[in-house]
């Protein structure tokens, strides 16, 4: 199954998942498309005005480009997203997931799209991490599928 | 196989991460993979090795890596091909942007291979809170009324 994962390009999320046999749906493979494309429009990340003409489909004109932007790398995963983990308050925000409002209209669409979701707090220390590592592999074992 | 007629579209580039109770150094993991003589990039760095190739070559090399210590080591997608100028940490003069990251998420390797290594089977509903009468029946089979009251 493929699975949507928030923060998508967690490396904790993305390794268990794939240890499942399911399919994660990472952020890198976006970002790849855009900066391995031959016919770079605007280097580093190519990033150019149809993306936020794409992120239309997510967000409403007046929302800021940036989200817009955003919305057009995190919105494709949504869409073909069966099953997804929400992890909350991860303390890291790097990178294109640096957009609070992003993070929250991705976790919005994944919470509206009605499919099997797992919600879990970012672990801080060795019992809640082995907590929220068995939680993940009961959750990904019960989606069976893999 | 050659890489020469390959889309670079087409290839994929993993991170494969050793996690802080990992019994592999680096170079082993580097040489373990040199030595299964595959059509790779593979570029040896402070937190593993990173592997670059076509989708079926890199995951096979990524399990024969993970089998060198299942629980301990991490794998993970990257966007960017290895010594990309863009994100090379020798071209930019400062950690790349994905390591700090990797960095945080690192902290925690440890505690999660060790709950990989001894996995449980736990109920993914959150407890909830018990109502105040079902706890005052509770406390009065257990002989506590008296101590409730007061």
């Amino acid at each position: 199954m493929k699975i949507a994962m928030f923060p998508p390009n967690s490396l904790i999320l993305e390794d268990l998942i794939e240890r499942s046999g399911h399919e994660p749906l990472s952020l890198q493979n976006q970002i790849k498309q855009k900066v391995i494309d031959p016919e770079i429009d605007s280097p580093p990340f190519n990033m150019t005005e149809e993306d936020p003409i794409k992120g239309l489909k997510y967000a409403a004109i007046e929302v800021p480009s940036g989200v817009r932007g955003r919305m057009s790398l995190f919105g494709p995963l949504i869409d073909v997203a069966e099953a997804a983990i929400i992890m909350d308050e991860s303390p890291f925000g790097f990178g294109c997931i640096g957009c609070a409002r992003s993070n929250e209209l991705s976790v919005f669409y994944l919470r509206k799209k009605g499919i099997p979701t797992l919600e879990l707090k970012y672990p801080t220390n060795q019992d809640e991490t082995r907590d929220v590592v068995n939680k993940i592999t009961t959750f990904l074992k019960q989606l069976g599928g893999a | 196989m050659s890489l020469k007629n390959e889309s670079k579209e087409d290839l994929d580039t993993k991170m494969i991460i050793l996690g802080p109770a990992s019994g592999v150094s680096s170079s082993e993991l580097v040489q373990k993979i040199h030595m299964l003589k595959l059509p790779l990039t593979i570029k040896s760095t402070c937190y593993g090795a990173m592997v670059h190739g076509e989708p079926d070559v890199v995951k096979k090399a990524v399990e024969e890596a993970r089998n060198m210590d299942e629980f301990n080591i991490f794998i993970k997608d990257r966007g960017f091909p290895p010594g990309d100028p863009r994100r090379c940490r020798g071209h930019r003069g400062a950690a790349r942007e994905g390591f700090h990251q990797l960095e945080k998420e690192f902290k925690l390797l440890g505690y999660v291979g060790e709950a990989l290594a001894n996995p449980k089977e736990v109920s993914l509903e959150e407890p909830q809170k018990i109502p105040v009468n079902e706890f005052h029946e509770i406390a009065k089979s257990m002989d506590l009324n008296d101590e409730i009251d007061e």
